[in-house]
C-alpha cells in the first residue's frame, strides 16, 4: 500500500516510502526529522504547519505526503545557509519576533514567499499576505517591526 | 483517516473510468484543501482518491473566441494574480485577495470550490451573476449546465459518480455593463464569508434603464443563488429610490439564512438588504460611467 515519492527537501533529493494517507507534515518530521513545522489547528486557520511546496506556503497538515511527489519542499532548516541565518531569521532575533516559537517557522517560510514574490511590500501588503499566520503570544508589533525591517533592506 | 487507493489518472476520460468503476466510493481529488480535512475528520470515508492534478490541460485559465474559459485546477492564487482576469473581470482578482489566506489560496482549486457545494464562499455567487456555465466530463461523453444549477443543498451537486467538473465557461460581459461583489464578513477577516452579494447589470445609454439585472447572494442558503424577485425589481427601469428599496427588500425576503456563529437570521436579511443597495447603486453607476 505505500508508495515511494522522491522530493527536492531544502535542496537535497529525498525518497521516501508512505502510505497515501498520511500528510505531508507528518512525514516531514517523522520520517525527515525536521520538526520546525508544528501542528497546529490542523484545518489550514492558524499557520504553525506552513512549508513552502515549489516556493509557495500551503499548509501541510493538510497536503498529503503523495501529492508532494516530484516536487520541491522548504522547511525552516532549509532557511539558513550554513552557519550564516537567513535576514529574517536575524531581524525575528533583533526584534524579538516571537516568545514560545511555536508558530514562528511558518511566519518565517510565509515572509519569504512574500518576499520571493515581493522584496519590497509595505505595511499593507505585509499585513495582508500575514494575515492568516496567527501566533497566540500576541508578538504582532514586533513581528512587523521584523519583516518590515527585512523589507525595507 | 481511514485507509484509501491513490490513483493519479492522466486524462480526463481515464478520470471517469476509474470513477465509474468505483462506483460512488471514490472522490476526485484536485487541490485537496477541504477534502483533506473532511477526510481526517471522518466526515468521507471513500475508498480511493482520484488525483487529477496529473491533468495540466485543467490548470488554464484561457480566452476562447469572446469567452473565458478558467480550468478546474486553476487555484484561487492563479485568479488573483491572472493578467487575463486582471484585464477582463478584475472582480475576481479583487475578491481573492480576501478568500481565506494564502495557503489555501495556493492549494484550493475552482473546481474544488464549486464541486464540494460548500455555501460559505465567493466564486460561485459571482461566478453565476456572470451567466457562468460549467462543462462535466463523464463516461459517456459529457454534458454543460448552467453554474447554477449546478448545486442543489449544502454540501450536494449534480455532479454524479463518474463525472468530473473539467471546466467554467463565462460569456462576455455586454457594452455598458458592470459588474461588482462585496464580501461581508461580520467576524475575523479569515474567517469565511457570513454574505457574499454580487450585482451584475446594463444600463440603457438612452434613458439608463437597468437591463439583464443580475442579483448573486452567496452563503445565506443551501447554495448561492440568484435574488429574482430583486433583479426584477430593477428591471426595465432607470434606478430610483423606490426600485432600489423594492429590491433590497426582495433580496432580503428571497434568501434564506441560517442562524450561526456569524449572525442570526434577522440580521443576516437586513445586511442582505443593505448589500444589495449599496451594490447596485454602486454598479448602475459605473455601467452607466461607461466602465465595463
Amino acid at each position: 500500500m505505500k508508495k515511494a515519492i522522491t522530493m527536492e527537501v531544502n535542496g537535497a533529493s529525498c525518497r521516501v516510502e508512505v502510505e497515501p494517507w498520511r500528510t505531508l507534515l507528518d512525514v516531514v518530521r517523522e520520517e525527515l526529522d525536521l520538526t520546525g513545522a508544528k501542528l497546529g489547528c490542523d484545518i489550514q486557520v492558524c499557520g504553525a504547519c506552513t512549508l513552502l511546496v515549489d516556493g509557495k506556503p500551503v499548509s501541510a497538515c493538510s497536503v498529503l505526503a503523495v501529492d508532494a511527489d516530484g516536487r520541491k519542499v522548504t522547511t525552516v532548516e532549509g532557511l539558513a545557509e550554513g552557519d550564516r541565518l537567513h535576514p529574517l531569521q536575524e531581524s525575528f532575533m533583533k526584534f524579538g519576533a516571537l516568545q514560545c516559537g511555536y508558530c514562528t517557522s511558518g511566519f518565517l517560510l510565509t515572509a519569504k514567499a512574500m518576499l520571493d514574490e515581493n522584496p519590497h511590500p509595505d505595511d499593507e501588503q505585509i499585513k495582508s499576505y500575514m494575515g492568516g499566520s496567527f501566533c497566540r503570544c500576541g508578538c504582532y508589533q514586533e513581528i512587523m517591526q521584523a519583516l518590515r525591517s527585512v523589507a525595507r533592506s | 483517516m481511514k485507509h484509501f487507493e491513490y490513483l493519479e489518472p492522466g486524462t480526463v476520460d481515464e478520470a471517469c473510468g476509474l470513477l465509474k468503476q468505483y462506483a460512488g466510493n471514490a472522490r476526485v481529488f484536485a487541490g485537496g484543501s477541504s477534502l483533506t480535512i473532511l477526510l481526517k475528520q471522518g466526515f468521507l470515508q471513500p475508498d480511493a482518491l482520484i488525483n487529477i492534478k496529473k491533468i495540466d490541460e485543467l490548470r488554464r485559465i484561457e480566452e476562447s473566441g469572446e469567452d473565458l474559459v478558467i480550468g478546474s485546477l486553476v487555484t484561487h492564487h492563479d485568479i488573483e494574480v491572472s493578467e487575463v482576469l486582471a484585464r477582463r473581470l478584475p472582480v475576481l482578482c479583487e475578491l481573492e485577495h480576501d478568500v481565506a489566506n494564502i495557503r489555501v489560496r495556493n492549494m484550493a482549486t475552482v473546481g474544488g470550490n464549486i464541486a464540494s457545494g460548500e455555501p460559505l464562499t465567493d466564486l460561485p455567487c459571482v461566478f453565476i451573476t456572470l451567466d457562468a456555465t460549467v462543462r462535466i466530463a463523464n463516461t459517456s461523453g459529457g454534458r454543460t449546465l448552467a453554474l447554477e444549477e449546478v448545486f442543489v443543498d449544502y454540501y450536494e451537486t449534480q455532479l454524479q459518480e463518474d463525472e468530473v467538473l473539467t471546466h467554467v465557461v463565462i460569456p462576455p460581459l455586454p457594452a455598458h455593463s458592470a459588474i461588482d461583489y462585496v464580501r461581508f464578513s461580520s467576524s475575523s477577516v479569515v474567517d469565511k464569508p457570513c454574505i457574499g452579494v454580487a450585482v451584475r447589470m446594463t444600463v440603457d445609454p438612452d434613458g439608463g434603464a437597468c437591463r439583464e439585472v443580475r442579483v448573486g447572494l452567496g452563503c445565506v442558503a443551501p447554495t448561492p443563488m440568484r435574488a429574482r424577485n430583486a433583479e426584477a425589481a430593477l428591471e426595465g427601469q432607470p434606478l430610483n429610490d423606490d426600485n432600489l428599496q423594492k429590491a433590497a427588500r426582495a433580496a432580503a425576503e428571497e434568501c434564506d439564512p441560517m442562524d450561526d456563529l456569524r449572525g442570526s437570521e434577522r440580521y443576516k436579511r437586513e445586511m442582505v438588504a443593505a448589500l444589495v443597495r449599496r451594490l447596485s447603486s454602486r454598479v448602475y453607476d459605473q455601467a452607466r460611467g461607461g466602465r465595463s
